[in-house]
């Protein structure tokens, strides 16, 4: 574990590092993120100057959806594109033999060794909003639905990221497979609205095949205390099994590298 | 395995499934919805050992079998057949004490981040390798001492020219100090100087901390600079293991000599040596001739012929191993 946390200092320096070497594409990138936000908070704006609620959601409840839509794709932007570029390279030219032979977990290391440093930034914008929101809608919010909210967005992210695992592994049988996450990415910007927005089949494939709306609209759910218990220990229970099976099938995916490749 | 040998090889094969179609457009589309594949035996029972500290070539043609060899010895890939022990372990289980102790080091291939310098790369592999600050040191000293990287290290590698990136990534592959190395075409692409230094290194790496060194070159130079011992690998066999000095003695008392010649069709140069191929299809001549008559037939060959152009050279590696085994 200390070895690990060491490693992703080591990475975080290295990355920092290189966003430092490029610094003109540092700074456009977070330009062009503010105005990202700036349109976002547009649309909203123009949205509830003509309606109350969005499917039943208020202006402060989407704020902070926004907020944790932002944290996920966040995610996406600092480490799972940067990593996919970098992996999907890397079974080409061959230089992920290298990954495989350091004395390190194979998939640790592409997650982590490439990483966009800047957009850390969009956490605080994130948090902002997450604040705002709550303000904004009022009321209290009962701790244990708060703690389930961090625990549900937490499992969403592990949910998103399993499923990337599972289809950069898949270019180990198909070793040109580019548009791997060109899925995850088309799907991805459903996630800034509720699902409940989206008609059913939309909803079905947001919900269930690129579950991207379990790692935004279901947390900001347990916020306001909509999900039962069970409903909160299940989709915990998904993501938990999600990790597991996308790192078995990482696994298997090595081991059919190792058996064919030349 | 016995304590002397460091490397045991039995009966190691390896099999790859490799997709054929015939060309054309038709075979194309037919190969799109179902693929015919074909068995292709990279590595056919292959046996061999070696002790501590020994500096191995691994000798063959182009797909004779000797990265897959490498590979299979490093752990990257799984054999079809037969086991291998390396300082005891088998490679493909892939332990993190086994991946401690070894480095493969693919001179095709690059280890090093393209956008950072190599140093950055270095402290990378420290903290994936666990060396402790002293140690780290200690080993940076040293190599940066054998190597005379100085400078290069800071900078970004993409900034750096073929040579010096490649003492880059033998730095690379050797901070963590491992016993055995495999090296795999360490020198290709590099000057002559760039190599020789190379060569250097490895010598003095083998005698300073007597690690085991099993190279794969499709430079004789390399292999007659640094190994008493080669391994000589054909379509996946094992042909030869055994000194080098016996092997030279058995197949390389020939020289090539290359001639340019206008018209050169209009001469019967059967009298000179055996006609042979040159390496990259030039209008040159090429005339195979026993090494001790090379002085004599160039001199002849000048003195009788309006040539324009002349060169001598050892007959490429493919074809003294072509010819090892034809003769």
């Amino acid at each position: 574990m200390r070895r690990h946390l060491n490693l992703i200092r080591v990475f975080l320096k290295i990355n920092l590092q290189m966003a430092m070497a490029y610094r003109t594409d540092t700074f456009v990138n977070i330009l062009v993120n503010m105005m990202w936000l700036g349109w976002e908070l547009l649309s909203l704006s123009i949205i509830f100057g003509n309606t109350q609620a969005l499917a039943g959601w208020e202006f402060g409840d989407l704020i902070v959806l926004l907020g944790v839509f932002r944290i996920v794709n966040m995610l996406m932007f600092i480490m799972i594109w940067p990593a996919t570029e970098k992996f999907n390279t890397s079974v080409r030219d061959g230089s992920f033999d290298y990954v495989l032979l350091q004395p390190v977990n194979s998939l640790f290391v592409v997650s982590f060794s490439r990483l966009t440093i800047w957009r850390l930034w969009d956490l605080v914008l994130a948090l902002v909003l997450i604040l705002s929101g709550l303000s904004i809608s009022g009321g209290n919010i009962l701790w244990q639905n708060f703690m389930a909210f961090l625990a549900l967005a937490f499992s969403g992210i592990i949910i998103i990221y399993s499923l990337w695992v599972v289809l950069i592994a898949l270019t180990f049988w198909f070793t040109k497979f580019d548009n791997n996450v060109t899925i995850l990415h088309a799907l991805m910007d459903a996630g800034r609205y509720p699902v409940m927005v989206y008609p059913f089949w939309l909803q079905l494939i947001v919900t269930f095949i690129i579950p991207i709306a379990v790692a935004t609209t279901v947390p900001v759910q347990a916020l306001h205390g909509s999900l039962s218990v069970l409903q909160v220990l299940m989709y915990l229970g998904v993501g938990a099994a999600s990790f597991v099976v996308a790192v078995l099938f990482w696994r298997v995916g090595v081991r059919k590298y190792s058996g064919a490749s030349s | 395995m016995t304590i002397e040998n460091i490397i045991e090889v039995k009966d190691l094969s390896k099999t790859y499934k490799v997709s054929e179609r015939d060309s054309g457009f038709k075979a194309a589309v037919a190969s799109f919805f179902k693929r015919k594949f074909k068995d292709v035996k990279a590595v056919d029972h292959v046996h061999f050992s070696i002790r501590p500290g020994e500096m191995v070539g691994f000798l063959g043609p182009n797909g004779a079998g000797k990265t897959t060899t490498l590979k299979m010895l490093s752990g990257l890939l799984n054999p079809t057949f037969g086991h291998a022990k390396v300082m005891g372990y088998t490679p493909w289980e892939l332990r993190g004490e086994y991946l401690s102790a070894i480095t493969l080091i693919m001179g095709q291939r690059n280890r090093l981040s393209w956008d950072i310098p190599a140093a950055d790369s270095f402290l990378l592999n420290q903290a994936i390798y666990r060396i402790g600050d002293i140690e780290y040191k200690q080993t940076m000293r040293e190599l940066d001492e054998l190597l005379e990287l100085g400078d290069v290290v800071k900078k970004p590698v993409r900034n750096l020219s073929l040579g010096e990136r490649m003492k880059c990534e033998l730095a690379a592959g050797l901070i963590h100090r491992p016993s055995v190395l495999f090296l795999d075409e360490p020198t290709i692409g590099l000057d002559i100087t760039a190599q020789a230094r190379i060569r250097e290194f490895l010598r003095e790496y083998n005698r300073r901390y007597n690690a085991t060194i099993i190279l794969t070159s499709h430079y004789m130079a390399d292999v007659t600079a640094l190994c008493e011992r080669v391994i000589l690998i054909h379509h996946g066999k094992l042909m030869y293991d055994g000194a080098l000095a016996e092997l030279s003695r058995k197949i390389a008392p020939f020289k090539v000599i290359g001639v340019g010649l206008e018209n050169a069709a209009d001469y019967d140069l059967t009298g000179y040596g055996e006609r042979t191929v040159g390496e990259n299809g030039d209008a040159m001549v090429y005339l195979r001739v026993p090494a001790e008559q090379a002085t004599s037939v160039t001199s002849r060959l000048l003195a009788e012929l309006p040539i324009h152009d002349i060169t001598i050279a050892d007959p490429p590696i493919e074809s003294v191993i072509e010819q090892a085994f034809q003769g």
